[in-house]
């Protein structure tokens, strides 16, 4: 599938900002299953500086800074990205949870050290009383990993609900998990939590969501906007993404972006401004179809 | 021993250190060590009466030049005066052969440790250290994996604190990498002590200091990028809010760099530069003196409002080098210190020439087993140490019961960490005689390339218990300065001349960051404000006791009103009808003065005149500190009674021969660069707006009865010697007026004010292509134009006819100019305290239509 995607993050500041920071994650990420053929950044005020490196999870980062006095701000990506399938993972030829957990635990290989970041806590997923006793529930002895992974992820989607608006980028999964409700940050978030929990490795993955169904299918939920699901470490069978808010394994429908361990590590616009008295923010997200 | 003093004088006779542990200077059998038996002689010679007073007289050194622990932040929070004591530590060259070993081999392993765990990790990959370890630990900058510092070095600086066991041998407590404190405490403890005993320092042949901060500072150089000749180098300091500020102050002035705060610096096009008052320079090495973490609010912790944005960006451009590298902070928790021999061996293929104190972590089976089943002979630390955030924790873990702890430990287990009990050696200490007491050494390296020194000499922290060393320090105990001896005669250095060096002449000094500029500025007001409460305060206070008190019915409530305008009495003591319901004047008055919940009172502009002090303290000459010290003890009250009108008036006195004492030395002894520049601006403008403030409160409008007005006027403005000189007793409304408005003679008036208020802006740095007069210019040019033009007699005039409007006329003028040019002022050369914000998290739902 190809895909042109265009995210426009609009910022108006009450008093004049001299300067500002900033730091991206808005280049979709090059991936065995998805490369990207165009990505261009505009931005307006002019910057001073623009700047690309890669973080330390291997994610595209773009730095820029503005040091002219400016009232709005206007950051616009847009690419052209072409996703190919991924492999069908076999659930049930998956190894057993414990056994990565296991492996996890005493991680030495280059694998599982890498993995073993997405195993700790992490500033936005912190783990409260309960949580592991819910995540079990789909996690018996010796069950592959991938089969109670997906298992899990049908019940948070059976169990909590679709409530725009209800949730900040600042409710915690304790929150989440009370009040049963959310957007797909949170989902992904609380699940991440569950796997952490039973000493699973998980990651957060920023991305989007194609918007147009192919006829006879109904509209997928969190279409127009960025969009959030999982990746969890199932051992041999590598990393698999995982989306909670539409309970699907992941495949052509999602473009990925940039994953880290949670919403902090991969958050489209990170930014420092001096001044700037109130602020207002807008933003759009246009994933279409492409030739 | 070989002397003939009579015994009750031998200070060392009383000393007879513990059994159980090892001292310093004496040994089992309490003879002297040989190497100590000279020092020990020297001190007995000098004698018990000799040593006191020496003593007395350095302690007033140190409290005057109020090197305190922790900074000074509102009333009620003084800080406490950092403790030293009169005998030195001594340590012989022999043993600190060992010891300068040891250290270095620890900072060369530490700072291979951190190389690899943010560059390949074979550390991890190998096993020696478990992934957790790493990876749980908030000090671990993934922001910086696989960035190497400048010659991969990250440790330009360490610090290790040492303890010796009773058996004579030495052990590292602990490891400190972020930004090791103490070695400011350690200078001036030498400063005091030499200066204290010069005889004993130069016989006894002690190891200098000053060659160690020479190399300190080059280290720095060093690192400047692309080793540019004379590098700009910033000492990056938390703040005055931090505990360290006054070290970090005390440095700044020593080593010769400008003492930043994060809001001194802002990146441009990767580069951090300095905000100064003659625009943005480029800055190529950071003395860091804050924690990693909080360096910046972008890319490292969020909630920093300390840090500078965009700093992460200029180091990976590589425009500028921090010393310490950030991320350093790493390896000094104590959790690595379990892990030390492995990686020793595994990094140097060495073995430790010095041990630590057995360290267990409880992050791993074992570790936590041991713990729990020796919870009682252990000292729990947090694992993860994070400087200066952790002694709440470490507070709380000292009170729990044993139950307690180990509910704590098992909950979270990788958090903790537990360090064996010591009983560290003893050393006597000075007080009513010779006490021993408990000490631990903070030894400090600098490494530049490949080349490693050591400081001789140390900071030695005494206590009397064996709680651990933290508390120590913020339970106020004392320090001492250490001596190590050399083998043979030691050569004086000093920092400020380098021979071979040839300077260029200056005339001016380091370039003044707005910051410092704005709080000079500030201190300048306070002082005037100060000096204008006082003598508002004396006059009325004088009129309300005894003699005076009848004759008073005129001049007082216009004194109460000067005084109710500004906010130091209730309003109502100055319309006389409301008068009734609130206590007499004369009863409440003195402890208006110093009632610092209504913040305009006396006592709170002498607190924030001394917070301001102490902020710009590196910027200013002993001297002058000693008198914005004193000024502030002075004004006390006695707490045990009420004050009573007299007392008030006595320490009033006082309080105005101080601030003049102040004035005198500005105007004396301090050179006319940007600072003095700020002093005077803060001065100038505050002094006019004060004239202006009594003569709108006395004459606008005219009172009934004018002569004694006239002369409270005068008294209050400082002028009535003057008046008397040149009138006699005639007093009328023409001459007071000139000479407290436009006599540019006499330094009281507002003309004198507002024409030096005008050269000083005249001389403020601008930019010198901009065609005409700038803002603040022009304001100045327009006020010193009004009081030229002033007619003061025609004013006068009018004015005893009932002609008031004139007068209000020219004084709201000169207000209205006088507060447009402070902002003026401060729009242009201050630091604008707006702070930095996160750019809201953005929710990927959070679509506006």
């Amino acid at each position: 599938m190809k895909y042109k995607v265009t995210h426009t993050t609009k910022y108006a500041y009450s008093e004049a900002v001299p300067v500002c920071h900033n730091l991206l994650h808005l280049a979709p990420r090059v991936l065995a299953y998805q490369h990207c053929d165009d990505y261009r950044l505009i931005v307006h005020p002019q910057p001073a500086e623009l700047d690309h490196r890669e973080d330390s999870f291997g994610n595209h980062v773009s730095y820029f800074s503005i040091d002219q006095a400016h009232l709005r701000l206007t950051v616009t990506s847009s690419s052209l990205v072409n996703v190919s399938p991924r492999p069908e993972p076999n659930t049930a030829l998956t190894p057993g949870w414990e056994e990565v957990a296991t492996s996890l635990n005493r991680a030495r290989s280059e694998a599982t050290l890498s993995a073993y970041p997405f195993v700790l806590d992490s500033p936005r997923i912190i783990p409260f009383a309960g949580l592991s006793e819910y995540a079990i529930e789909s996690f018996p002895a010796k069950r592959p990993i991938l089969e109670s992974a997906v298992d899990l992820t049908r019940r948070i989607h059976e169990d909590f609900k679709y409530a725009p608006r209800k949730t900040t980028v600042d409710t915690s999964i304790e929150e989440v998990f009370e009040k049963r409700h959310g957007v797909c940050q949170d989902f992904a978030h609380f699940q991440i939590g569950c796997l952490r929990s039973i000493g699973l490795a998980a990651r957060y993955v920023s991305g989007y969501l194609r918007t147009e169904p192919p006829k006879g299918e109904t509209r997928l939920v969190g279409a127009d906007a960025s969009h959030a699901w999982i990746s969890i470490y199932c051992g041999s069978s590598g990393w698999i993404d995982l989306d909670p808010t539409n309970n699907v394994l992941v495949s052509t429908n999602h473009i990925t972006l940039a994953w880290g361990r949670d919403y902090n590590d991969v958050c489209p616009i990170k930014g420092v401004i001096i001044g700037g008295g109130n602020h207002q923010m807008h933003v759009s997200v246009d994933v279409a179809p492409a030739k | 021993m070989a002397t003939s003093l009579p015994p009750a004088k031998k200070i060392f006779q009383d000393y007879s250190p513990l059994a159980s542990a090892y001292d310093e200077l004496l040994d089992s059998s309490s003879e002297p060590r040989k190497f100590a038996q000279p020092f020990i002689d020297a001190i007995n010679t000098l004698g018990k009466d000799e040593l006191a007073l020496r003593w007395q007289q350095a302690n007033r050194q140190v409290h005057e030049n109020g090197l305190a622990y922790s900074g000074h932040v509102g009333v009620g929070d003084k800080t406490r005066p950092w403790e030293l004591d009169a005998i030195p530590l001594l340590i012989s060259s022999a043993q600190w052969k060992r010891v300068s070993a040891a250290i270095e081999q620890r900072a060369r392993l530490l700072n291979l440790v951190l190389q690899d765990l943010y560059g390949p990790q074979t550390l991890l990959k190998n096993g020696i250290l478990p992934p957790n370890l790493v990876f749980s630990h908030p000090g671990f900058l993934r922001a910086y994996l696989g960035q190497s510092p400048p010659s991969s070095c990250y440790l330009s600086f360490y610090a290790a604190d040492l303890a010796r066991s009773p058996d004579g041998n030495w052990w590292v407590v602990a490891d400190r990498t972020e930004a090791p404190s103490g070695l400011g405490y350690a200078l001036e403890n030498r400063i005091v002590i030499s200066r204290m005993l010069p005889d004993i320092f130069r016989n006894c042949q002690i190891q200098r200091l000053a060659p160690f901060f020479i190399a300190a500072q080059e280290t720095l150089v060093n690192l400047a990028p692309a080793h540019r000749e004379n590098p700009r180098i910033v000492l990056l300091s938390h703040g005055p809010a931090s505990k360290n500020y006054f070290e970090d102050a005390y440095l700044a002035r020593y080593l010769g760099y400008s003492l930043v705060e994060g809001g001194d610096l802002s990146v441009r096009n990767s580069k951090v530069m300095l905000k100064t008052l003659g625009g943005l320079l480029p800055v190529d090495v950071i003395f860091r003196r804050q924690n990693s973490g909080g360096c910046d609010p972008l890319e490292l912790d969020v909630d920093s409002r300390y840090g500078v944005a965009g700093l992460t960006q200029a180091v990976h451009a590589g425009s500028v080098t921090l010393a310490n590298a950030l991320g350093s902070g790493l390896v000094e928790s104590p959790a690595f210190m379990a892990f030390m021999p492995q990686l020793a061996d595994a990094m140097l293929g060495q073995s430790l020439l010095m041990p630590g104190v057995a360290t267990h972590w409880c992050g791993q089976p074992a570790g936590l087993k041991h713990v729990l089943e020796h919870l009682d002979e252990l000292t729990i630390y947090p694992a993860f140490r994070q400087r200066g955030l952790d002694s709440e924790l470490q507070l709380r873990l000292n009170r729990l019961s044993t139950a307690e702890l180990a509910e704590t430990i098992r909950r979270n287990p990788a958090r903790f960490a537990a360090q064996e009990r010591m009983v560290r050696s003893t050393a006597p200490v000075w007080g009513q005689g010779l006490q021993s007491a408990y000490v631990a050494l903070r030894t400090y390296v600098t490494t530049s390339g490949e080349s490693s020194i050591v400081m001789p000499g140390a900071l030695a922290r005494v206590s009397s218990t064996l709680d651990p060393l933290e508390m120590s320090i913020q339970n106020g105990e004392r320090s001492k300065d250490t001596w190590v001896l050399a083998d043979e005669p030691v050569e004086n250095v000093t920092l400020l001349d380098k021979p071979g060096k040839a300077i260029s002449i200056r005339r001016s000094g380091a370039e003044l960051p707005s910051r410092a500029a704005e709080n000079i500025f500030w201190l300048g007001r306070q002082l005037e404000r100060a000096e204008a409460a006082a003598r508002l305060l004396r006059a009325a206070a004088s009129r309300m006791d005894g003699e005076t008190r009848f004759s008073s019915s005129v001049e007082l409530p216009l004194l109460l009103r000067c005084l109710a305008d500004q906010g130091h009495v209730e309003p109502g003591y100055a319309v006389p009808d409301m008068r009734v319901p609130l206590p007499p004047i004369e009863q409440v008055l003195p402890q208006l003065a110093f009632d610092t919940d209504q913040p305009p009172c006396l006592r709170s502009v002498l607190d924030e005149l001394f917070r301001l002090g102490s902020v710009v303290r590196d910027r200013m000459s002993l001297d002058t500190w000693r008198i914005i010290r004193s000024i502030d003890e002075g004004f006390i009250p006695n707490p045990m009674v009420a004050t009573s009108l007299f007392e008030l008036l006595s320490l009033i006195d006082s309080l105005i021969t101080e601030l003049s004492a102040f004035s005198g030395i500005v105007s004396d002894s301090m050179t006319r660069t940007q600072s003095y520049q700020f002093l005077e601006l803060g001065r100038r403008i505050e002094c006019s707006l004060q004239i202006i403030g009594i003569i709108k409160n006395f004459f606008v409008p005219m009172p009934e009865v004018q002569r004694p007005a006239m002369e409270t006027i005068l008294e209050v403005a400082d002028s009535l010697m003057t008046y008397r000189s040149r009138y006699m007793a005639n007093l009328q409304l023409a001459p007071v007026l000139d000479l407290l408005l436009t006599d540019e003679t006499n330094p009281r008036s507002l003309a004198f004010q507002l024409f030096r208020l005008s050269e000083q802006v005249e001389q403020l740095p601008r930019d010198r292509i901009q065609p005409g007069y700038s803002a603040e210019q022009r304001i100045a040019l327009s006020l010193t134009h009004s009081i030229k033009m002033m007619d003061i007699e025609m004013v006068a005039e009018s004015h005893s006819l009932g002609e008031f409007v004139m007068l209000e006329k020219l004084i709201a003028g000169w207000e209205k100019e006088l507060k447009q040019l402070a902002e003026a002022i401060s729009h242009r050369y201050f630091v604008h305290a707006a702070s930095a914000h996160q750019l809201a998290f953005i929710s990927p739902q959070s679509i506006e239509p």
